[in-house]
């Protein structure tokens, strides 16, 4: 437990198996809502990768997620990125190493932001990231209209926009089971993965279902102005399923190689 | 395009490869079982992530999904193409 502003956050650390005291050091930064769930195996098959290749880990549950303190409902943005900037704190005067930033899907939106409250530039590694808050935050509010679109014409139906509308008015909206408030809400919209001033290391993961594994048009003109603003961004993509959120819990081994490999390559 | 959407779709609906090509005129909802209120939801969110756009919930309907060619036609639309 890290015991932080609205209390304790539960965390995993896996401390690097060999060689003693390791070579560098992680922060995972999980996704929201129901793709935490979806993925917390595939974060602790990379977890333990990490460790045994030398690299300490640390798991944090955000607020009001998992077994921290609060409910989701307590949960802003700002609180998050608060929350992933104390871990990385916490691993920095534990190991000696300044952590990359290990972030799925939203979980690379809020490792991004985090990056202005740290001191040194971390290397990151993005799977599968969310470039857009403002889309993620529209096809989570979906969730709750998914029903009416296409049933009824249009006039009839509540829209994301009114759903949004009441967010901006300061309600909190109750959404597949998730207690969304606006203060979480309307962060996640403002938040993109923007290039960054600073040049910065990135290796940008992505699962793909097409032979052979392709990164999405969306995500490689991202990673090029990435690369155009100075960063040095390598992106591929590996065979596998959605594991965020297939209906069973599914793993992607190439995925945990991939990036296992990748971070090795930052510590030569 | 055709082929990216067609893909798109046998992905996220899971559909099982049955050596018919999708053409336009392929009709999809009320045709394909799979393809319920949910699935029309995870269909958008695979081409808004794919293709990088958003589509607000006035911009589509049934008729979007009605045949291949119309949510062809619709992405189409969205890039400007």
């Amino acid at each position: 437990m890290l015991p932080l502003a609205g209390g304790g956050r539960f965390c995993l650390f896996h401390p690097a198996a060999s060689p003693a005291g390791g070579i560098g050091a992680a922060v995972y930064v999980h996704p929201f809502a129901e793709e935490m769930h979806k993925s917390r195996r595939m974060a602790a098959l990379q977890a333990r990768a990490l460790a045994d290749a030398g690299i300490s880990v640390l798991q944090i549950d955000l607020l009001g997620c998992g077994d921290s303190a609060g409910e989701f409902g307590d949960a802003t943005w700002s609180r998050w990125i608060d929350d992933v900037a104390e871990a990385v704190r916490w691993l920095h005067g534990r190991t000696g190493f300044v952590p990359l930033l290990w972030g799925l899907r939203s979980g690379c939106l809020l490792a991004h932001a985090a990056l202005a409250k740290l001191p040194a530039t971390p290397d990151l590694v993005f799977w599968q990231p969310v470039i857009s808050g403002k889309q993620h935050l529209q096809q989570f509010l979906r969730l709750r209209v998914a029903g009416e679109l296409i049933g009824r014409a249009g006039a009839d139906r509540t829209s994301t926009n009114e759903l949004r509308a009441q967010l901006e008015g300061g309600a909190t909206l109750h959404i597949a089971g998730y207690a969304l408030s606006p203060g979480l809400a309307l962060g996640l919209d403002a938040a993109d993965l923007a290039p960054r001033a600073t040049r910065t290391r990135v290796a940008w993961l992505e699962v793909s279902g097409s032979d052979p594994p392709e990164v999405s048009p969306a995500g490689q003109m991202r990673v090029t102005a990435w690369q155009a603003a100075g960063s040095e961004v390598s992106a591929a993509a590996v065979a596998g399923l959605p594991f965020w959120q297939t209906q069973e819990i599914a793993q992607c081994a190439a995925l945990i190689d991939a990036t296992t490999a990748a971070v090795l390559r930052w510590r030569q | 395009m055709h082929s990216e959407v067609v893909k798109v779709l046998e992905q996220t609906l899971n559909l099982k490869p049955t050596g018919v090509r999708m053409d336009a005129d392929t009709p999809l909802l009320g045709a394909i079982p799979e393809l319920d209120s949910m699935a029309v939801v995870a269909v958008i969110t695979t081409l808004e992530e794919r293709f990088g756009f958003t589509v607000a919930d006035d911009e589509i309907d049934g008729s979007t999904f009605a045949t291949a060619g119309s949510l062809v036609a619709f992405v189409k639309s969205k890039l400007g193409a």
